[in-house]
């Protein structure tokens, strides 16, 4: 491309040349953005938040812009805060499992008890033993699913997932997708050894780590939302553990043939819950904001978001979302759903690392 | 010696399908941009331009657009200067420890992105300076620093040296000589290296993604375009940046680099 | 005492220039590299990092036998992908350089980097539709009747590959051009002179004359190839880890900057070592 050129050449006109190309460029740089606004809220968020069509109502009513950095897993979330200076966050997405963790580090603000919709939100996602601390409300449940066996109903028997141990059998060798979440996962192999979520201890790793392994053998990938999403609906793999609804509503109209089942020995439920954070310094704005998630019209888009669907936890949307959405969630079979699931697990510290190294081993098989 | 006209049947045919290997990603990326339908992946469902539609209707990918142009000649123009001037000083004066000197500007070129990124970012964290897209343009300029000093510098012959001379004999002062004389010399090269420069700062991802918080670059945002759902859309913002490039590339071609070539 | 005076002017002009490239390098490259190198003898203990000044980061590495895998797959595929792109890139820089028309060349080339100019991240996921087991090849397979089953192309090592080779082919269809016309055609115009048939004046001329540029060809791919990120995350399937994958993990998912710095120096110290290697290799051949 760069040819050797002699020197003798006329600067005007590459200068002026060079310079067309920088104005120009600087130009759509800096042409003013439609959602140039006054005021700036900073989220900690996991990506469901990121869709524009969610934040769009709110920016424009409060004319405010809303920052988000996306996060996977609570480590990898609180590693975030800890680099950053107090008063950099506004608002904090977090597992429901994990608000203690963040209210013990001193990180969530209390939140006015009649700010929050309670009354409105499903009875069994209210989850009081982890959203308040000491009688004080810290944080509140705003979207919840499954992590279970997503499956294309026309490829596998439908009856072979009933049982958890299809994963680590070799029924369906290379047909397999794992999702790359070691939390919900590694809860779904604890059921499938009979292990309850909430005993899950260090004493169990053993085991877990055999079946992960074995699970890993019949596994083509082992992926995030994308490429478990990609596999899924290319017809590269047929079954995506750790899936659920979260994951096939959003392919529901193009793919109407992928299904997902709580096995006998259940699923694991995922909830994330949304809080203020201490340190904000726009604590009044972050409420609204939080206010907006929660109320009926926030909670319907959050449910049908882009990166992935999920029940609401707010009853009400309901009247916003429309009935083919209802069925994608499977609005009406929540209450089955809910008793056959439990919440993730709660590794301590040193659990938690060997819960990683196992599935990084896992990974490198 | 084998038949020539055989060898020739040979290097066609190696030369048709080589260029299908380089090309066949491009052209399934830009057909499945059109695609009707949510999934980029064959059957063809027919042509549509609703994607491109969302491309441009999306803020946050418009906004990274903007970001990375910034960046890229941003850091491109500071990696230019510094590296002109640096190349200037080490090759028309006598420096001691020259070696080393230039050895410590080229270094940054034999070490993974990620290595750089990762140096950054715990540097960062130490002081306490917070993420923005600062800092992914500091990041930038220190990877094309030393691609800029060492094309800029290799292209400092001895007959220009003469040329500055009788210039500083005329009564120039350093700096003049330095901007109007030995500068224009080697525009060609200068811009060659500005070029590069924009488009490594444009196509980087590693150090944008470790580097930044809120306010991202495109490569970053197409990556987490591509973590937040299978779409044709990822397939037309590909699209746009390829055409984009080729028509900037063309605009170069015809502009800059024929121009000069043929005076 | 003048003529002093006035080297010392000139000295002190030739610092100005240099040192703001200087200072830069320095401050935001070999600092943050002795910044990274001392985290790597640091412990995190629970989510704070503890200067322990130690070397438990290093024997972790060694010990645990899927870190250590993640230094042999990315050497492995390192090795692979410049092996392939060396012997696919040379043949078409030399029928560009050969057999196209001389005012075709520049054409041909440019054509040849094109797809450069795509995003990189996009040419990633663009593979992954390609070798998809619904995508576009195995289709175009099947439906000529090659094949009967897809094959498994996609989320394996082999793409992997794929995805690089066709990055490196491009980058160095480039460099190998440059230096095939480099080279003065009357050597070879001698050595068909004085007998040499056609392999035996590639073989002794043209091969070792560009051999050089080859090798810094081959290190440019060693080291682009060896710290990416994307290309083995996007088409690999995580059903291996290369070493940037495995840092990227450890910030990603636990923020442990030690392990994650621990990691890059070891892929810096196999960087260091294939440029020793390439640089021996090049005097030798030179002397």
């Amino acid at each position: 491309m760069f040819r050797h050129v002699s020197t003798g050449i006329t600067r005007k006109k590459l200068l002026t040349g060079a310079a067309t190309i920088i104005v120009g460029a600087v130009a759509v740089a800096t042409q003013p953005n439609p959602a140039q606004a006054t005021e700036e809220l900073n989220a900690l968020v996991w990506c469901d938040h990121t869709d524009p069509a969610l934040l769009a109502p709110f920016e424009e009513k409060y004319d405010v812009k809303v920052n988000l950095k996306e996060y996977e897993g609570t480590g990898a979330g609180l590693s975030i805060i800890e680099q950053s200076r107090p008063g950099d966050w506004d608002v904090f997405v977090i597992d429901g499992v994990d608000v203690h963790r963040a209210v013990d580090m001193g990180l969530l603000a209390e939140i006015p008890a009649d700010a929050l919709p309670t009354s409105d939100i499903f009875p069994e996602v209210v989850m009081a033993e982890n959203n308040v601390v000491d009688g004080k409300t810290y944080a509140v449940t705003e979207k919840f699913g499954y992590n279970t066996i997503s499956f294309d109903k026309t490829k596998v028997d439908p009856k072979d997932m009933e049982d958890m141990s299809v994963i680590w059998s070799d029924k369906y060798t290379g047909r397999i997708a794992v999702y790359d979440y070691y939390l919900p996962v590694i809860g779904l192999v604890g059921l499938g050894l009979g292990i309850d979520t909430a005993d899950l201890g260090t004493d169990d790793m053993p085991a877990i780590k055999e079946k992960l392994f074995a699970m890993k053998k019949v596994a083509k990938q082992v992926g995030e939302v994308v490429s478990s999403q990609t596999a899924l609906a290319t017809g590269e793999v047929d079954i995506l553990v750790g899936g659920g609804e979260w994951i096939t509503a959003v392919l529901s109209e193009d793919k109407p043939n992928l299904d997902w089942i709580i096995p006998k020995q259940g699923a694991l439920r995922w909830a994330q819950s949304i809080g203020v954070m201490k340190d904000s310094a726009k604590p009044d704005l972050a409420l609204k904001f939080v206010q907006y998630i929660l109320s009926p019209e926030g909670q319907s888009k959050l449910a049908t978001s882009s990166c992935y669907w999920g029940m609401p936890a707010n009853a009400k949307a309901g009247e916003h979302l429309n009935d083919a959405q209802k069925a994608a969630l499977r609005w009406n079979d929540q209450a089955g759903y809910l008793k056959n699931s439990q919440l993730y697990p709660i590794p301590d510290e040193n659990l938690d690392a060997q819960m990683q190294d196992a599935w990084v081993e896992m990974l490198q098989q | 010696m084998i038949s020539s006209r055989f060898s020739k049947v040979i290097s066609w045919a190696y030369l048709i399908a080589l260029y299908g290997f380089i090309f066949l990603p491009v052209i399934v990326l830009v057909l499945f941009s059109f695609q009707d339908g949510r999934l980029p992946v064959p059957p063809f469902n027919g042509a549509t331009l609703k994607w491109y539609g969302e491309v441009f209707a999306d803020n946050r990918l418009m906004a990274a657009l903007g970001n990375s142009l910034m960046v890229a000649i941003g850091s491109s123009l500071v990696a230019c200067v510094l590296g002109f001037c640096a190349a200037y000083g080490l090759a028309r004066f006598v420096l001691p420890a020259s070696r080393l000197q230039r050895g410590i500007l080229i270094a940054p070129m034999t070490v993974s992105y990620l290595i750089i990124a990762l140096g950054l970012l715990s540097t960062f964290n130490w002081i306490g300076i917070s993420l923005s897209l600062w800092t992914v343009g500091i990041g930038h300029v220190v990877i094309n620093l030393p691609l800029c000093f060492a094309i800029i510098y290799a292209s400092m012959g001895d007959h220009q040296k003469n040329i500055e001379r009788a210039a500083r004999d005329l009564g120039a002062k350093e700096w003049q000589v330095m901007t109007q004389v030995t500068a224009p010399m080697l525009m060609p090269s200068i811009l060659a290296a500005f070029f590069l420069s924009v488009t490594f700062s444009w196509d980087e991802f590693i150090i944008a993604f470790l580097l930044s918080r809120f306010d991202v670059t495109l490569p970053v945002e197409i990556w987490s375009l591509l973590r937040s759902g299978l779409n044709p859309k990822t397939n037309a913002i590909g699209s746009v940046v390829f055409l984009f490039s080729i028509a900037l590339l063309l605009v170069l071609e015809l502009l800059v680099f024929r121009r000069t070539a043929k005076k | 005492m003048a003529a002093a005076s006035l080297e010392d002017q000139e000295n002190r002009k030739a610092w100005g220039f240099v040192t703001p490239a200087l200072l830069w390098t320095i401050c935001f490259f070999v600092i943050p590299f002795i910044v990274m190198t001392a985290i790597s003898l640091a412990t995190r203990t629970g989510r704070e990092i503890v200067m322990a000044w130690n070397f438990d980061n290093y024997i972790t590495f060694f010990e645990k036998a899927h870190l250590l895998k993640g230094l042999f797959v990315s050497l492995e595929i390192t090795f692979t992908v410049t092996i392939i792109s060396i012997l696919l890139a040379y043949p078409l820089a030399w029928i560009i350089a050969e057999r196209v028309p001389q005012k075709w060349q520049r054409m041909a080339l440019i054509l040849a980097v094109l797809p450069f100019w795509t995003s990189y991240v996009v040419r990633s996921y663009s593979w992954l539709l390609v070798l998809a087991k619904n995508g576009v090849i195995n289709n175009t397979l099947i439906w000529i009747g090659v094949i009967a089953e897809p094959l498994e192309m996609a989320s394996t090592r082999s793409a992997t590959i794929i995805g690089f080779v066709h990055f490196f082919v491009m980058l160095l269809t480039l460099t190998i051009y440059a230096n095939l016309v480099q080279m003065p055609p009357n050597y070879r115009r001698a050595a068909a002179d004085l007998g040499a048939n056609g392999f035996q004046v590639f073989w002794h001329i043209v091969l070792p004359l560009t051999l050089p540029g080859i090798m810094v060809g081959a290190f440019l791919t060693f080291v682009l190839c060896i710290g990416d990120y994307i290309t083995p995350q996007i088409l690999g399937g995580n059903n291996e880890l290369a070493l940037p994958q495995i840092i990227m993990l450890q910030l990603g998912r636990r923020a442990d900057f030690p392990m994650a710095a621990t990691l890059s120096i070891v892929l810096m110290g196999a960087v260091t070592l294939a440029y020793i290697a390439c640089a021996r290799w090049l005097k030798m051949e030179r002397t």
